[in-house]
Order: C-alpha cells, then sequence, then structure tokens
C-alpha cells in the first residue's frame, strides 16, 4: 500500500514537471515567434524609413530651389508680394470700408473680362457699398444661375469641341461674352 | 586446521572485500574531485567572463533597430530643419565579369553592350568602355548612377553589369550654400565646408544620428544666389558675394559665393571655385566704411552738429591728393557727404575724429584679425600695422582704401552700427531664443539710431536708390573700390570691388545684407556704370522684398524711420 502510494506520488511528480516542461516549451516557442515578430517587424520599420528617406530626398531633389526659381521663370511668373497684400489688423481692414472723402481721388478699378458662360459665376461685391458690382438690371441677371442655359451652352460647346472645330468654337463662345456688359466697368 | 583455513579463506576474503570497498571509495572520491574540479572550472570560468564582459568589452549597443537606422554619415539640415546633406545609398555601375560563372561574361558582344552604355551614360567614353568590357577585369563603370539610368541598364539583360547601393553624399539643394557646406572627398572626410567643421561628430556613432542644424535659410539662400548670378550675369561681373545676417543674434542666414561648384562632384571642385569670397578674400570694400567713419566721430562727439559745412575741395597730403570722382560742390555737410559718397568730406572727418579713436572702432569691430565663423578658409585682413597710423592712413581708411577686410567683417560691423551699437560675432549654427552671445559694445545706442537715419537716406535721396524696394525701408551704403594691382602699384581704373552694405528695416533692423560683385562692367543693363548704385544696388533692392517676407518682415508704405529732422539738411530732402 505504501509503496504503491509513493509510487503514485512518483508518477504524480513526474506528471507534473512533464506539464511543466511542455508549459515551458510552449512558452519558448510562444516567446520565439514573438520574437522574430518583432525582429520582423524591426525590418519593417527599417525597410519603410528607407524608403521614405528615399522618397523625400528625391522631393526634395526634384523641388531645390533652384529648380523652383527656374520653374518661376518660364512658367509661373510669380513675384515678391508688395505692401498692398498686407493687412496687418483688423483696423487696416476696415479702413478699407471707410467713405470716400470729399477730396478723395475716385478708386482706380481694373476692367474684367467675363470669359466663363453668363450665369457661371457669383456676381462681384464691392468693398465700398457692399453691393454687387455694375447695375441693378446687370446685378438681376447675374445673380441667379440659368443652369439650363448653362448647360445648353455646355453641351453646345462640348459638341464643337468633339468635331475639332477651333474657329466655331471662338464663334460660339464670342456672343456669350457680348450677351452680358463688362459688369465691372470703371465707375464714373 | 579445516577451522583455520577456513578462518583464513575467510580472513582474506573480507580483506579483499575491503580492499574492493577501499578502492571503490577511492574511485568515487577521485570521480567527486574530478566534478568538483569541473564545477569549480565552470565557476572560475563564468566568473572571468562575467569580469571580462563587465570590465573590458564594450557596452552592448542600445538596440539593432538604432543600429540599423543610424547613417553612415550624419546629416546637416537648415535652420527650419530641411535636408542638405545626407547619406544616401546611390547606385554604383560594377562590371562583375565572374557573373555567368565562366566563358564570355557578357551575353552580347562587347562592342554593342559599350554603344549602349555610351547612350546612357552621354558623358562616358565609347571606346573606353568597350576596352574594359573587353578586358574582363571586375571594377567601376560608373560611380554614381541615376535610378533612371540604373533600370535602362537593368533591361539590357546583362547579369556581368551590377548596381550595388553604396553609401554616398547626398547634397539635394545641389550647388546651392556648396560653399558653406563643403563636400566629402574619396577618403570619406568632409573638405571646405561645415562637412570639415563637423567631421568628427558626423562620423561618431554616438552623435550622428542627430542632424548638425546651420542657422541658413534655404529659401533665402536660394533667393540671394539668384539674384545675385542674375546681377552677375547682367554686369558681366567675374564673381559675386553675398551675406544676409541676422544683427541680433549675429546668425547667418545666406552665404553665396560665386562662381560655385556641386558638393555632388567633388571631382570637378577645383580651387578656383571652392574659394569662398565671403570668408577667405580680403578686398578694399571702399565708400562703405563712410558710415563706420561718421559714426565713430558722432560717438566720439566730434560730430555734434550734422549741419556744419566740410569743405569739398580735394586734399594734398603726403604728396597725394584725396578726391572725389565728381564735383559736389564747394562744401557739404556729413548727411551729404553720406548720400553724396563724398571721400574729401569723410576723410576731414576722420582728420578731426583722429587717427587713434579710428584704429580704436576699427579693432573693436574686428577688422584686425581674422573673421569669427566655424568655416575653416578665414581670410586675415590687410590692416594697417603701424602703432601709430600717420594722417594719410587714418584719411584712407576713412573711406575704406588701405584698409583689406572680408565682406563678413563688413557684415558684422554694420550689424552693430544698426542694432544698437553691440558687435557680435557670426555664426553659421541655429541659436536658440537668448542664447546670442553678449558681444561687445562698439557704438551708443543713440549713435546707432543716428546711423539708421544717415543709412535709410542714402537709400531715399542717396546712391542708394535702387535698393530702396517699397515697403522694406530698407537702409544702405554703395561702395565701388578700385582694385589694387596695376603696374607700378596703383589702383586699376577699369577693374572695380562694387558692393552695397544694407539693412532692413531701418525702423527696426531685423536683417544686414551685403551684395558684392566683382570687376561688374558697364554694361546696358547697369545704364553703362560700373558704380555700386547701379549694379549692386539694384540686386539688394530684388533680394530684400523676396528674402523679407520669409523672414517675417512684411512691406508696409505706413511706416519708415522719421527722418524729419535730418531731411532739412540735404536739398530736395523735404525741407523747407
Amino acid at each position: 500500500m505504501i509503496a504503491s502510494r509513493t509510487s503514485l506520488r512518483r508518477i504524480g511528480w513526474a506528471a507534473l514537471l512533464g506539464v511543466c516542461c511542455a508549459l515551458l516549451f510552449a512558452l519558448s516557442l510562444k516567446v520565439n515567434a514573438l520574437k522574430s515578430d518583432v525582429r520582423r517587424t524591426e525590418n519593417r520599420i527599417v525597410a519603410l524609413r528607407t524608403e521614405t528617406m528615399y522618397l523625400e530626398t528625391e522631393y526634395e531633389t526634384r523641388s531645390n530651389q533652384q529648380q523652383l526659381s527656374a520653374w518661376n521663370a518660364v512658367d509661373f511668373g510669380y513675384v515678391a508680394p508688395n505692401a498692398g497684400q498686407y493687412l496687418e489688423n483688423v483696423r487696416q481692414l476696415a479702413a478699407l470700408g471707410k467713405p470716400a472723402g470729399p477730396d478723395a481721388p475716385s478708386p482706380i478699378r481694373v476692367a474684367a473680362a467675363q470669359t466663363e458662360a453668363p450665369g457661371m459665376l457669383p456676381a462681384m461685391v464691392s468693398p465700398l457699398t457692399g453691393k454687387p458690382l455694375g447695375d441693378e438690371d446687370e446685378a438681376a441677371e447675374t445673380a441667379p444661375v440659368d443652369h439650363a442655359k448653362a448647360a445648353a451652352g455646355l453641351d453646345d460647346r462640348l459638341g464643337k469641341v468633339e468635331r475639332d472645330e477651333p474657329a466655331q468654337v471662338e464663334k460660339v463662345e464670342k456672343p456669350a461674352k457680348a450677351e452680358k456688359p463688362a459688369s465691372a466697368k470703371p465707375r464714373p | 586446521m579445516n577451522a583455520l583455513t577456513y578462518s583464513t579463506a575467510l580472513a582474506s576474503g573480507r580483506v579483499q572485500l575491503a580492499n574492493v570497498r577501499q578502492r571503490s571509495l577511492l574511485v568515487a572520491q577521485v570521480r567527486l574531485l574530478a566534478v568538483l574540479l569541473l564545477f569549480a572550472l565552470a565557476a572560475v570560468a563564468s566568473v572571468l567572463r562575467i569580469v571580462m564582459l563587465g570590465v573590458v568589452e564594450p557596452a552592448p549597443r542600445s538596440s539593432s533597430l538604432y543600429e540599423a537606422l543610424l547613417p553612415s554619415r550624419g546629416e546637416i539640415v537648415d535652420r527650419n530643419g530641411l535636408a542638405l546633406a545626407r547619406a544616401f545609398p546611390a547606385y554604383a555601375l560594377w562590371y562583375n565579369p565572374g557573373a555567368l560563372g565562366g566563358g564570355s561574361p557578357l551575353v552580347r558582344p562587347p562592342a554593342e553592350v559599350a554603344h549602349v552604355l555610351a547612350s546612357i551614360f552621354p558623358d562616358a567614353d565609347e571606346a573606353d568602355l568597350r576596352r574594359r568590357l573587353i578586358a574582363g577585369k571586375p571594377g567601376y563603370l560608373a560611380r554614381r548612377v541615376l535610378p533612371e539610368q540604373a533600370n535602362r541598364i537593368h533591361a539590357l539583360g546583362e547579369p556581368a553589369l551590377e548596381f550595388p547601393r553604396e553609401p554616398d553624399r547626398f547634397y539635394p539643394q545641389g550647388s546651392l550654400a556648396a560653399h558653406v557646406l563643403g563636400f566629402v572627398a574619396a577618403d570619406g572626410h568632409g573638405r571646405v565646408g561645415m562637412e570639415e567643421v563637423f567631421d568628427k561628430q558626423l562620423r561618431d556613432p554616438l552623435q550622428r544620428g542627430t542632424p548638425e542644424m546651420l542657422s541658413l535659410d534655404m529659401r533665402v539662400q536660394g533667393a540671394l544666389e539668384d539674384e545675385l548670378s542674375k546681377g552677375m550675369l547682367e554686369t558681366d561681373a567675374i564673381g559675386a558675394a553675398g551675406i544676409v545676417l541676422d544683427v541680433d543674434s549675429g546668425e547667418i542666414l545666406a552665404l553665396a559665393s560665386l562662381p560655385s561648384f556641386n558638393p555632388n562632384r567633388p571631382d570637378q571642385a577645383v580651387n578656383r571655385l571652392v574659394f569662398n569670397k565671403v570668408t577667405n578674400q580680403v578686398y578694399e570694400l571702399g565708400s562703405t566704411f563712410k558710415p563706420i567713419t561718421v559714426a565713430s566721430a558722432i560717438d566720439a562727439g566730434t560730430i555734434t552738429n550734422l549741419a556744419r559745412r566740410y569743405p569739398a575741395t580735394p586734399i594734398q597730403i603726403d604728396g597725394f591728393t584725396i578726391k572725389d570722382s565728381h564735383a559736389m560742390g564747394a562744401s557739404l555737410n556729413a548727411p551729404e557727404a553720406l548720400i553724396h559718397s563724398s571721400n574729401v568730406v569723410t576723410a576731414r572727418i576722420a582728420d578731426e575724429l583722429g587717427a587713434e579713436r579710428l584704429k580704436a572702432t576699427m579693432i573693436a569691430l574686428g577688422m584686425n584679425e581674422r573673421p569669427y565663423l566655424e568655416l575653416p578658409g578665414r581670410g586675415f585682413p590687410l590692416f594697417p600695422r603701424d602703432k601709430q597710423w600717420a594722417r594719410i592712413t587714418n584719411m584712407t581708411v576713412s573711406y575704406g582704401h588701405g584698409i583689406a577686410v572680408t565682406p563678413l567683417h563688413l557684415a558684422s560691423a554694420y550689424a552693430a552700427l544698426v542694432n544698437g551699437g553691440i558687435w557680435r560675432p557670426a555664426t553659421l549654427q541655429k541659436l536658440a531664443a537668448g542664447q546670442a552671445p553678449r558681444g561687445r559694445r562698439v557704438f551708443k545706442a543713440s549713435t546707432s539710431a543716428r546711423m539708421r537715419q544717415l543709412l535709410r537716406m542714402i537709400a531715399v535721396y542717396g546712391t542708394g536708390r535702387k535698393a530702396n524696394a517699397a515697403g522694406f525701408r530698407v537702409g544702405g551704403k554703395t561702395g565701388s573700390a578700385e582694385k589694387p594691382g596695376a603696374a607700378g602699384g596703383g589702383y586699376k581704373k577699369n577693374s572695380v570691388v562694387a558692393t552695397f552694405a544694407a539693412a532692413f528695416p531701418m525702423d527696426r533692423p531685423r536683417y544686414v545684407v551685403i551684395v558684392m560683385l566683382d570687376e561688374p562692367k558697364g554694361t546696358a543693363a547697369a545704364n553703362g556704370q560700373r558704380t555700386a548704385a547701379w549694379n549692386a544696388a539694384p540686386v539688394v533692392g530684388r533680394v530684400v522684398p523676396r528674402i523679407g517676407p520669409l523672414l517675417g518682415v512684411v512691406p508696409d508704405d505706413s511706416r519708415d524711420i522719421d527722418l524729419t529732422d535730418l531731411a532739412p539738411l540735404i536739398p530736395h530732402g523735404g525741407g523747407e
């Protein structure tokens, strides 16, 4: 009896040891798997960082200052901003809406050519009066967008373009311009 | 007998047993000793290893990831973090004849391959390529290959043509700021610029992970170089130099010396191009010294009344005649002398001031020592060496002759003129807020305030009108000095160094801009003139509007320094 109990205990210990060993093995497998996962992620991070560096360098090379200024000289022609393009504070902004004094020179305005089909652009608002530029009847004509007419005009133009007849396109566009006089004409 | 026999037999058996026991005990003890020794040896070995690890061997690196991302050479960035120089694994073209494992190294005939390679690299020598392909020795066919070129070579389908990625130094901005950056030579060490200065840090594994930040702003550098090269082409000058300096901290935002070189091609960086005109070449900078003389006189109290008139007749001294380039009237006051750039009146002011005090000012401005900057090549000024300056020396120095300094000296001096009178060393490293060196006081704050007015007047009414960019309140002084070196030791009549030294905005000066053109010609673009008013001043007038908004100086027509107290002193100055 005693002998069998001892052997049972022995078997129990051995089983426990076996289970522990199995668990340890499983754990070490898991740890190794995680480690290799981490290593793989690290490799991926390195690869991505390197890739980012390549792309960044390429971007910086293509957009270097000399290249930008060469493009600007040929294509864009941007110039440095002047004082009139800056407003320092709200006071300066408010000063723009001040009514002109009795002897003040009339503000200079630039005539704008209408290049879109009628009714495609919202009316320009005068910074001085807050009303749309031009006469009331013109403003009334400008404000509502005549989608049907615009779409028809667009269809017409696209049709012409498809037939590849630039001269006719010009002909169609010109009346469209002429229909409406320039809305921002110089004020008296 | 039997018993005796038995007993002896028994006894001998016992003896034998005892022997066996003893022997096995001995064996066990020996084995135990051996095992113990083994364990002891293992323990000693472990302890030794621990000691070795702890004391002799260096600590293990922090992590493999850090190591993998560590560049082979540290990065250099500008003040906004834009990369100016970085380690970049670029493609090289390597010829490996053994790639096919014996037989002919190439699939196609070498002549055909050489022909295609020559079409990919237009600057390559086809005959040379063919010779090297036939010779069948491994070697570089090209040291640096663009990705597009690598793709085209890959499309050839020749396994013997390999393009390994090799760590290389790459400068994305090309030749921009080349003199500041320098380049990396074939031995892996930096040359010329900050590459040489930072060489140790850039190579140190512990430090190269963090980029070195310069004070340069690449947008400003680009604008300065662009306008300088335009000015140089317009006037057919042989060289040009320019600086943009922060007057309050001494940080250099742009430094250009033209003609320049491309640090990506160190093989083409010949001495003539690598030479830095801003820090290494000394020039007699001429009339740009006049404001320093006037400031020194105001500071010393020898000019108390700016309305006082000085005779403008030529001065005869020690066999020399000091005269002006053109007649400016019988007499001039100090503001008029600056506006019209009169040598005679400046010499008279300096004569009154005395050599001692002018020399002290020049020394306080660092004109007698190499310029303060990190760059390795810094020129030593030609400073009059006499202990006591002669009267004639004092007079010529007052209008910038007989003293030769670098344009950087002039920039630092002008910063002191306008920033309230404090001279600070220039630096190419970005300084954090409040990190600016204390510097030394050269002029009183009141003198500096007066000088701002006078410099602004030159740009509004005088020779600097073409630099007066609308809304930026530019002030500055022209200088057109004839170059020494004519036969007989005099000055060359037709080669000048045209300089414009400016600061803006004058109501609260933030930046000094120096533009210098070396030997400009009187081209149509410069109205047939060689003087700075026609070539260097317009360059400043174009640079300032480009860099001002980038540096936080907004053009404003409604703001300017008050000139009303000085305007009546000059004709057409708005006085009554």
